[in-house]
């Protein structure tokens, strides 16, 4: 199910109710926009298998912000918009940590195998996508994975919508050099 | 353009990637965890009110602190000033106060509409408030240009701190997430509603001294409540 197919006029109703404290709205809320929260995480950060806990932590923060929705708004744009503040306070995090870690010569061999569970490798057109820089490759998968408008995007990120066409475009453009080395290095 | 092979396949790559996302699926067990746990703390909430009943608030905030200020403290600097440079810099204040009231309405509500970016926000404030004293007042410095000046910094730091933290109480209701631009755009309207209260105070009516030791003052203001901003977890 792509978020193109979620009916917003449904989910307003469904937020307005969840708002009013209805469990069964809820229910279905988190049943409707769990997947495309779930690829948008997967999408974001190529490699790493965090995605289920971004997922329970973002709707712990839409829990705890659901009045700043109103109904007149639609839904997804405002979802996401909590959900990247979601995947940036985690990449902050994240990277707090990994600068207090002390670096060790060599992995201890029985840590070895559990390694590529945690972290796995991207591979191919993936690898190109999680190269971008983070901007535009937020842009791209909301563009591209969420299946939304340029003025959503904006929106959720808290942007304008010229600011966003030109990471699109830089994105493609970035994109466009690495497919022309690809193909040259064939040719 | 569209038969370059390159285009082609950039177009078709990016479908297909997009197109691989979409089995992804949580797990039933993820799923109903999430709702066991919503549903522990599920009481009826009030939205949020509109854009600009949230703006309203602010402002009214601003202009009530600002009015209160005055009344209670020296009016030197109203005796001093022309009446261009009074109606010129409570113009340019006001326009300040709203400008960043809009910001914080904005950035309470996540998915509002950002008319502008806040450095866009903040680069207009600074450009007024430097414009206006470079042009309003006299480029005049006095021999003791220190101090003289920084009791007025003084002054404008404890006006500010306390009202950025009420500024804040009122900002609470909103999804803040701690970010440099709340905290920027709270201590900028805090920092404003310093610089009227010090404008009509201020026997130094002189270009020099109100551009560092008033504006000086808000700009680090607003530098630290970003850093602030930043630092919150």
């Amino acid at each position: 199910m792509s978020e193109a197919s979620i009916d917003d006029r449904e989910l307003r109703n469904l937020m307005t109710q969840y708002q009013r404290a209805d469990p069964a709205a809820l229910n279905d809320l988190v049943r409707r926009v769990s997947p495309p929260l779930l690829r948008y995480f997967r999408s974001s950060r190529p490699g790493r298998n965090d995605a289920e806990d971004l997922l329970q932590e973002c709707w712990i923060r839409i829990h705890r912000s659901r009045h700043t929705y109103r109904a007149s708004e639609p839904v997804m744009p405002w979802i996401y918009a909590i959900a990247r503040h979601t995947r940036l306070d985690a990449y902050r995090k994240r990277r707090r940590l990994e600068s207090r870690e002390v670096l060790v010569a060599a992995v201890p061999e029985r840590f070895q195998d559990a390694a590529p569970e945690v972290l796995r490798e991207p591979d191919g057109f993936d690898r190109l996508i999680a190269g971008l820089p983070e901007t535009q490759r937020e842009v791209l998968v909301l563009l591209k994975v969420s299946g939304m408008s340029l003025e959503e995007v904006a929106k959720a990120t808290a942007s304008t919508v010229g600011a966003v066409k030109q990471k699109a475009h830089r994105a493609y453009a970035t994109l466009r050099r690495a497919l022309a080395k690809d193909f040259d290095n064939a040719g | 353009m569209r038969d370059d092979p390159r285009e082609t396949s950039i177009e078709h790559r990016l479908k297909s990637w997009a197109g691989s996302r979409t089995d992804v699926q949580p797990s039933p067990e993820i799923l109903q965890r999430i709702q066991r746990e919503l549903r522990s703390s599920l009481v009826p909430v009030n939205p949020l009110p509109g854009e600009s009943k949230l703006v309203a608030t602010f402002l009214g905030g601003f202009a009530a602190c600002a009015a209160g200020l005055i009344a209670v403290m020296d009016k030197t600097g109203f005796h001093l000033m022309t009446a261009a440079q009074i109606v010129w810099m409570a113009v340019i204040l006001a326009a300040g106060g709203l400008l960043f009231s809009l910001m914080i309405a904005w950035q309470m509500v996540p998915a509002s509409r950002h008319r502008f970016s806040l450095p866009v926000g903040l680069a207009l404030c600074g450009l007024a408030v430097i414009g206006g004293v470079a042009l309003l007042f006299p480029w005049r410095t006095p021999s003791s240009f220190v101090s003289e000046g920084w009791p007025c910094a003084a002054m404008e730091l404890v006006v500010a701190v306390p009202a950025a933290f009420v500024f804040f109480l009122l900002a609470r209701r909103g999804a803040l997430w701690g970010s440099a631009g709340i905290g920027a755009t709270l201590s900028g309207l805090a920092a404003v509603l310093a610089l009227t209260a010090l404008q009509g105070r201020c026997m130094f009516q002189q270009a020099p001294h109100l551009l560092v030791w008033h504006a000086g003052t808000a700009a680090i203001l607003i530098g630290s409540g970003a850093l602030i901003g930043h630092a919150i977890p």
